[in-house]
């Protein structure tokens, strides 16, 4: 922390998410329901205002916002990829809310739970991150529901009472953490030590875990993804996880790293159980969607390696971030397939090379890059967090990914393979379509870029 | 001047490739291509340019033209325009590819005889080859002919041979393939160079054992035979031998091999000639037994009188072959009985080739009488001369049989074809070289001052006691032939060139085949059986390996999967889709991670 600054410039691009939010939700109530797209426009013009804001704070040296808000280069990474992915999932929203009674309510919600992502990842004070964890969960929880049909309302249900109780769970270790520490900052905590802190990290995990979607908190993704409409699931399964990452990365450091408890093998063998869990249960899943469920929840596995990495290798830091930034695009193009093509049944995609060998090819970037392979962006990560675990002491670990990897395949490429066999005609959506090749695309770019990006950014 | 030593074997090789992938108007750029090549020679001749380039590192190769090459290459251009204009009138199907070949094979030649290395000789030399045999095949529908053309390639590449060993060793022995510095090759080297300088030079000209070569070259046309008979081919050999002379020389022994290598087969192949019956084998014959004469130049160093014997050979033997060719076409027969009257119906050829004929009876003042007594008169030893001197008098003998042949009247008068004007046109220049080289070159000492060679001239006395032998045994032969109008006939065996070509298939061929099929049934048997045996072995591992191990690996495998599989569902079963239930797990593992935290440290 370079500095302490109580100037809400520094928070420009958190605002800007929030007035496109508020000033669509505004625009909203007057707009009639055949131009409420424009709201849609709104919000958009709002994101990129907010992403050149974070091209600008990057800029400038770190600084600690009202002694409770980090802009450091966590932030500025969290910032650019929530903005970026809640940009995509907005492009992919606008073809399924259009001509809804309700569409403006779509747009601000992404926009209220992307801000939520956003300050949980920016979030200097266990107060904030808990304010943020709500303001990031509740929406989220309204837009799950929002079809109101009854796989759609039972979802939400779940999404919401896992949420609540491993909410619960989450304030009652930061009240804990208080009363051990005395503070709420992370900055002013000190060395605390004991049977009660460990207790504390541990109900803390689990409201971020929840929102990372790791285990013991992941029973909802599987139920949320195959029930909530596409949209939502592709935005519940990306943009919350980036702001959840970051927190537990910026908690391990600055508050975990003080406390005298084994928490850095209790998130390691957390890691080792999700990407383990999710690999396994996504075997043998003849549902496009619970595949894709099962398989962020292994990514999240993956994804915590290097939080129980921070502090002890420097690699973690770029590892995380690399990670989760490409993890957020790949995902979100392969749910875009699942939105292109409108088809939850493997079976369903038979046929679809011959349709449209574009999108299938695109298809396969995404999957293969979900893998982990050359030269798509993941591997670049995965390399990182296996080399991390490595350098951190942990090769048991890396181990344990990379044979989780391995299996990981096997239920990938059965995506692949219906594409290729003879099938029905496919009406494919070209709005999404192009949100694919553009996910697919940018995958290639950072992974052939990663020397570039490492070298200069991370 | 360089250039011009480039171009003029170029120009007919280059001309003659795009006749042959074109194969238009053959005839038309075959003649004006052949008639450039005359002029360029005769340039180059004057000029004597030379050129040197480094074909392979550290080897120089070159072109030039020196006395020996002028000569030759003013002959080979002007014999082969000569045949081409005949051929123009003669070969009517596939003009572009038999004018092709001829100009390449022409082309060739003009590169072996300027050549001053090894390498570009060699090249040369096969170039020839193959395009003689493409040339003696040339109606390759006709399986004979092209068997013939296979017989005589691989005969002249079996002396080929030669040609390489020769190559090798003088890189080995002086480490330099230039033909002027073969002498300095070192002792045991120098006798292998000279020693395969001879085989190829003996198997492309033709002498024994390999002549019967040449019989079989009679299949392809005959403009083929006029050319390849005179100034290329057979020639070839002679050249390179009269080129290589020093190297004989040097040797001690190589010069006297080729000396009587050259006599004899002057003397048993002009027998040869005498016992056929027919015209083109007996002109045939007649080759083998005058480049013999040139061999024996070779062997005891008469470099001016062979060269002088090749020059005026070539004009008369392409003359003959002309005319034999002329009558050929004519007439539909070469077989000497039924050629009786054919100088009568067709003066011009008649008159012609009479005139070649007498000139290669060896009689005065034509050309053969002269170049002949210059070869004799650099002969030494008793028995050599002996023994050419019988070949000149057999010389004598088989002209007068092809000159009374042809000329006696006929029984009786039978249909034959016009001769055409392209095929009449080069006949009586050819006949004016052939009866006049002699004299003029023997005039001022034109031979030896053209080729820069010295050598002894025959005396007054030897001419005159030549030519009157010459006459005699001409005379003889027509009157004992006037009187006895029964044939002329000699054994089976000088009839069929000596048995040769019988001989070879059994004493080269037939071994050579044995062997290869006894090679053949080890590559069979043995390698074979080895590699089969090999992959026999594997296979039998494979099904050995296959019942305990594939299942078990596969087993393996496929435990792996089901047990992916039982976890997978395992992996599921916490997802009831009931809240409680999740509600329930989630506080039992968020204990257990607080049991965990409190016991790890």
């Amino acid at each position: 922390m370079t500095g302490m600054t109580e100037n809400p410039v520094d928070l420009l691009p958190e605002l800007l998410i929030l007035a496109g939010a508020v000033i669509g939700l505004l625009a909203g109530l007057f707009l009639p329901r055949g131009r409420q797209r424009w709201v849609g426009w709104i919000c958009g013009i709002a994101l990129v205002a907010a992403l050149a804001a974070t091209s600008v704070a990057a800029l400038r040296p770190d600084t600690m916002a009202f002694e409770a808000y980090s802009v450091d280069l966590l932030t500025h990474v969290a910032r650019a990829t929530v903005i970026v992915a809640n940009f995509l999932v907005l492009v992919l929203a606008a073809g399924w809310a259009r001509g809804n009674s309700r569409e403006t309510e779509v747009y601000v919600l992404f926009m209220l739970a992307a801000l939520g992502t956003v300050i949980l990842a920016g979030a200097g004070d266990l107060l904030v991150l808990v304010a943020a964890y709500l303001l990031a969960s509740i929406p989220a929880y309204a837009l799950a529901g929002f079809a109101k049909d009854e796989a759609g309302t039972e979802a939400a249900l779940k999404y919401f009472l896992m949420g609540a109780f491993l909410g619960v769970l989450m304030l009652a270790g930061v009240t804990l953490l208080y009363g051990l520490a005395g503070t709420t900052a992370y900055q002013d905590f000190g060395p605390v030590r004991g049977g009660a802190a460990g207790l504390a990290v541990v109900l803390l995990l689990g409201g971020l875990l929840f929102k990372a979607g790791g285990v013991p908190a992941h029973f909802w993704v599987p139920d949320v993804t195959e029930g909530a409409s596409r949209t939502v699931a592709a935005f519940v399964t990306t943009v919350p996880k980036i702001g959840a990452f970051v927190a537990l990365f910026r908690l391990a450091v600055e508050v975990f790293a003080g406390l005298e408890i084994g928490w850095r093998p209790l998130i390691a063998i957390i890691a080792a159980a999700t990407m383990t869990l999710g690999n396994l249960a996504a075997f043998h899943q003849d549902n496009v969607r619970r595949l894709l469920a099962y398989s962020t929840i292994s990514q999240a596995g993956y994804l915590l390696v290097p939080i129980a990495m921070a502090g002890q290798s420097d690699l973690a830091e770029p590892a995380l971030l690399f990670y989760v930034a490409a993890y957020a695009i790949t995902n979100l193009g392969a749910f875009a397939v699942v939105l292109a093509v409108g088809e939850d049944r493997l079976a369903g995609y038979a046929g679809l090379a011959r349709r449209s060998p574009g999108l299938v090819l695109a298809l396969i970037v995404c999957l293969l890059g979900l893998v982990g392979t050359p030269p798509t962006a993941v591997f670049v990560g995965k390399v990182l967090v296996f080399a991390a675990a490595w350098d951190g002491g942990y090769a048991w670990l890396a181990v344990v990914a990379a044979i989780n990897t391995v299996a990981s395949v096997f239920y990938y490429l059965r995506w692949i393979r219906p594409a290729f066999q003879p099938g029905d005609a496919i009406t494919v959506a070209t709005r999404a379509a192009r949100i694919v090749y553009v996910a697919a695309a940018v995958s290639l770019l950072l992974g052939v870029g990663s020397g570039v990006v490492l070298a200069n950014a991370l | 001047m360089n250039i011009l030593v480039l171009l003029l074997p170029a120009l007919p090789i280059v001309s003659g490739g795009a006749l042959i992938i074109l194969r238009r108007a053959g005839p038309a750029i075959g003649l004006l291509v052949a008639s450039a090549t005359v002029l360029l020679a005769i340039w180059a001749a004057i000029q004597r340019p030379a050129m040197t380039i480094e074909l392979f590192a550290g080897f120089e190769s070159g072109l030039a033209v020196d006395g020996l090459s002028a000569v030759m290459v003013v002959t080979v251009s002007v014999v082969a325009l000569a045949v081409l204009v005949f051929a123009a009138g003669e070969i009517r199907e596939s003009t572009g590819r038999f004018f092709g070949l001829m100009l390449i094979f022409m082309g060739a030649m003009l590169v072996t005889v300027t050549a001053t290395d090894l390498v570009l000789l060699l090249m040369a030399w096969e170039v020839m080859g193959a395009m003689s045999y493409a040339l003696i095949g040339f109606w390759w529908r006709e399986r004979d002919r092209v068997r013939s053309g296979t017989i005589a390639f691989v005969t002249t590449r079996a002396g080929d041979m030669g040609l390489y060993l020769a190559a090798g060793c003088a890189i080995a022995g002086s480490h330099s393939l230039n033909l002027t510095g073969l002498t300095a090759t070192s002792s045991p080297w120098l006798d292998l160079v000279a020693a395969g300088l001879v085989a190829a030079a003996l198997g492309k000209s033709a002498q024994l054992p390999f002549s019967f070569w040449l019989s079989r070259a009679m299949a392809g046309p005959s403009p083929v035979s006029a050319l390849l008979h005179s100034a290329t081919m057979v020639a070839a050999g002679a050249y390179l031998l009269l080129r290589t002379q020093s190297v004989l020389v040097a040797t001690g022994w190589a010069a006297t091999v080729v000396a009587w290598v050259g006599a004899l087969t002057a003397l048993l192949l002009g027998a040869v000639a005498f016992a056929q019956r027919d015209l083109k084998q007996l002109l045939a014959a007649s080759t083998c037994a005058q480049i013999g004469f040139m061999v024996l130049a070779a062997g005891v160093s008469a470099i001016a009188g062979g060269a002088a014997h090749l020059v005026a050979h070539a004009a008369v033997k392409s003359l003959l072959f002309l005319g034999a060719g002329a009558w050929l076409t004519a007439l539909g027969t070469e077989h000497l009985p039924e050629l009786q009257g054919a100088a009568r119906r067709y003066p011009l050829v008649g008159v012609t080739f009479g005139v070649g004929a007498l000139a290669l009876a060896g009689l005065p003042p034509l050309s053969l009488w002269v170049t002949k007594d210059m070869v004799l008169a650099a002969v030494g030893d008793p028995a050599l001369h002996a023994v050419a001197l019988a070949a000149a008098v057999l010389s004598a003998a088989y002209a007068a049989k092809a000159l009374i042949a042809v000329w006696s009247p006929e029984a009786a008068r039978r249909d034959g074809a016009r001769i055409r004007l392209l095929e009449r046109l080069p006949l009586p220049l050819l006949a004016l070289l052939a009866a006049t080289l002699g004299i003029i070159g023997l005039l001022f000492g034109g031979w030896t001052r053209l080729l820069n060679a010295a050598g002894p001239l025959p005396g007054a006395g030897e001419l005159a006691a030549s030519g009157v032998l010459a006459l005699a045994v001409v005379m003889l032969v027509i009157g004992v032939r006037l009187r006895r109008r029964a044939e002329l006939e000699a054994g089976a065996f000088l009839a069929g060139w000596l048995g040769l070509e019988p001989l070879a298939v059994a004493v080269v061929w037939q071994p050579l085949m044995v062997v290869a099929k006894a090679l053949a049934r080890f590559d069979d048997a043995v390698i074979d059986g080895v590699v089969r045996a090999v992959s026999r072995g594997g296979m039998a591992m494979a099904r050995f390996a296959r019942s305990p191990f594939e299942t078990g690996v596969d087993g393996v495998v496929r435990g792996t999967a089901a047990m992916a599989g039982r976890l997978g569902k395992l992996a599921r079963k916490p997802q009831t889709g009931q809240v409680h239930t999740y509600l329930a797990q989630a506080t039992v593992a968020v204990a257990l991670l607080a049991i965990v935290i409190m016991l790890v440290r």
